[in-house]
């Protein structure tokens, strides 16, 4: 699998005091490896190269090469191969270079790691860590979001950082959990997103949405870079907008979905995935069964349209949401 | 034509040659019961068995240590029973009881026993070989002096994950032992319309530089013998072992399948060597007498009954329990804001 020129997202330094959301993963992987002898890192060239993406950058130094481990490209093999040190005791945490690679082990995942428990009581504790997302001209093969397969899959759980206290809080939430978690980071927020470092040893509850902001005349439901998305559209709009962040796409925070739509009584869905996969349909669809007399406007979707992600600039930002397109969504859920 | 014992190997003890026998005879008599209980309706779903091929399971599953961990397929009932599982609960997991090891959520020999080292088997051939390999790895990585078995059908070579699991298990070089289970067909294809080169140690030696002993697997003694040695080695440090046991699926690929596909004179070579037969053509060799023998069957066949017996008086799953442990810690598990219990007590949405 190719790898490299898409590493280069920094848009700047960050400042003193702050990590990046990358940071924060990689903080994340040295505190657990630290603190638990079971955690280990396998996937392709994460050990002296450090990551596509540096997100393992300076651990192999650390732990040696028992802890961290390079792989063949081989991707069904060391995904199955960490189910079997899972079955183990092991915490393997793998990293898949691109989560559009995830077809590969697709097998695995959803045969194997998802099944395993229901079956026969034996916990795998696995986490796959894996970018997903476009803005950064990565074309079909390099800037997917395929957490839509996932969600509804039982024995699964898929997070989506959006958020740097997120991104080590939910990637040492996944570590500890007795089930297999797919952590979906999104490649454009690595160096994008800043913030003061969360405290060693926070956990974010997987599950658990969060009220990024409260609002009182509608509420975005989104995830991962919808997050920034909906803030800057809200922000440029000076409403009145509640924004949910489920952090947890699987399985989904139906309390808190709930408890906002009640609350504001529109719902917009944002999200970075193709408009009839991922999690908005499940949204949607608690909502219409769960909170249909609650509704002052039929709930609302922003996505991108059904394709596979385009490379070229012009498709792509027509592809993308924007704050620009995610406030014109707005606006017209507000009007109604 | 007087049947063929099996070989005189002075490595295999007089207690490892019984214990051997009750493992054939066990897989035999099981499947035979389960398979009459099956055409009477009283199984439901899908059955197969591995007629022919019990030596194998028996001798690979003897050769394993009560902490060494194994990937059965759906031709190795007699190592469940090596490893420990109770004939009964083998049974429950075939009548889809409440108390089975799968709790009614799968069939036939579709189930593991985790606590016994035990892995349950998935349908997707190949898939169980990375995680053989991954089980091996957590063995090196801490130091345990572990083996991981699996098995591998010639069929599951034409498999993507087979290929990257004896990979990994080679760049790794993990205390992991792959039993070729060389049974002819697969489902009705023969072998060689799966590959080119057939002869599977060559590829296994030259691929992978996993050596590979070509055995006689209708003969438990060598069988055990080669996978004993193969394990030990693993587990002295050498790296991957292989052993490709040659056998013939004597029944079809499942009970609807009658096989037809299989040339005559193919399938009257091995009817000559049946595996329960050859070990016992060889314990009389060994001094044993007829009614020792028999004593042997008749203590195999009460295991069965017995075991039989308790099964069909255990409880049918409870469909109030469809749900639980789909995940080790349900989200909002223990909690008392437990986002599941929301605003809905019904199950969609």
């Amino acid at each position: 699998m190719d790898r490299g020129h898409l590493a280069n997202t920094d848009e700047g330094r960050t400042p003193a005091g702050e990590i990046t959301y990358l940071e924060a993963i990689t903080a994340a992987l040295r505190d657990a490896l630290r603190e638990d002898e079971r955690v280990f890192l396998l996937g392709e060239d994460i050990g002296s190269f450090g990551g596509a993406f540096g997100a393992t950058k300076g651990l192999l130094e650390e732990f040696g090469e028992h802890r961290v481990l390079d792989t063949p490209i081989s991707e069904e093999g060391f995904v199955g191969a960490a189910i079997g040190a899972a079955w183990m005791g092991d915490r393997p945490v793998v990293e898949l270079q691109f989560a559009d690679f995830v077809t590969t082990p697709f097998d695995q995942i959803v045969t194997v790691a998802a099944k395993t428990h229901w079956r026969s009581g034996q916990a795998i504790p696995l986490v796959i860590r894996m970018p997903s997302g476009g803005g950064v001209r990565g074309g079909p093969f390099h800037a997917g979001s395929p957490e839509g397969w996932f969600v509804g899959q039982p024995g699964l759980k898929v997070v989506c950082p959006g958020s740097v206290e997120d991104a080590y809080g939910l990637t040492r939430a996944a570590i500890d959990d007795p089930d297999p978690v797919l952590v979906f980071e999104h490649k454009a927020l690595y160096r994008r997103l800043k913030a003061p470092p969360p405290a060693l040893g926070h956990r974010t509850p997987i599950g658990r949405a969060r009220i990024v902001r409260e609002g009182a005349d509608a509420t975005i439901v989104t995830y991962g870079s919808g997050v920034t998305t909906a803030t800057g559209a809200v922000e440029r709009l000076g409403v009145d907008v509640e924004i949910v962040d489920l952090r947890t796409v699987w399985p989904l925070d139906r309390a808190t979905v709930l408890e906002s739509i009640a609350k504001t009584s529109r719902l917009l869905v944002l999200q970075e995935a193709a408009r009839s996969t991922g999690a908005a349909g499940l949204v949607l669809s608690l909502v219409a069964q769960k909170a249909f007399e609650h509704l002052d406007a039929p709930p609302a979707l922003h996505a991108p349209p059904d394709t596979p992600v385009p490379f070229a600039p012009e498709l792509e930002d027509a592809f993308m949401p924007s704050v620009d397109s995610t406030a014109q969504a707005l606006e017209r859920l507000l009007a109604y | 034509m007087p049947t063929e014992p099996c070989l005189e190997l002075g490595s295999v003890s007089a207690d490892e040659r019984r214990a051997l026998y009750r493992l054939v005879l066990l897989q035999r008599l099981f499947e035979e019961r389960a398979l009459a209980l099956y055409r009477q309706g009283r199984i439901a779903g899908s059955f197969y068995d591995g007629r022919g091929q019990e030596a194998v399971a028996a001798g690979a599953g003897l050769a394993l240590h009560a902490e060494d961990v194994v990937c059965p397929l759906n031709r190795e009932l007699a190592t469940h029973f090596a490893k420990g599982v109770p004939v009964a609960d083998a049974f429950r997991n075939f009548l889809g009881r409440g108390d089975s090891p799968t709790r009614g959520r799968d069939g036939n020999l579709h189930f593991g026993v985790p606590a016994l080292g035990v892995f349950p088997l998935v349908s997707m051939l190949g898939d169980l070989v990375p995680v053989t390999v991954g089980a091996a790895l957590a063995f090196k990585r801490r130091d345990e002096p572990r083996v991981a078995l699996t098995f591998v059908g010639e069929g599951a070579f034409s498999v993507g994950d087979t290929h990257e699991g004896l990979n990994l298990a080679g760049v790794w070089q993990v205390p992991a032992v792959f039993v070729i289970q060389r049974n002819q067909y697969s489902y009705s294809t023969p072998i060689a319309q799966q590959m080119v080169n057939t002869t599977i140690a060559e590829r296994l030696f030259g691929g992978w530089s996993i050596l590979c002993e070509t055995i006689d697997g209708t003969d438990a003694i060598a069988t055990f013998d080669a996978v004993r040695t193969a394990v030990e080695r693993a587990r002295a440090g050498l790296g991957p072992q292989a052993v490709e046991a040659v056998t013939l699926r004597i029944h079809g690929h499942a009970a609807h399948d009658d096989g037809g596909y299989v040339p005559d004179e193919l399938r009257r070579v091995f009817e000559e060597r049946d595996p329960v037969e050859r070990l016992a053509a060889r314990l009389a060799l060994d001094g044993l007498s007829e009614d020792e023998l028999a004593g042997l069957s008749a203590d195999a066949a009460a295991e069965i009954a017995d075991g039989l017996a308790v099964a069909e008086a255990s409880p049918a799953p409870d469909p109030a329990t469809l749900e639980d442990g789909v995940w080790a810690a349900p989200v909002g598990s223990g909690d008392p804001t437990n986002v599941q219990d929301f605003a809905h007590t019904d199950k969609e949405g």
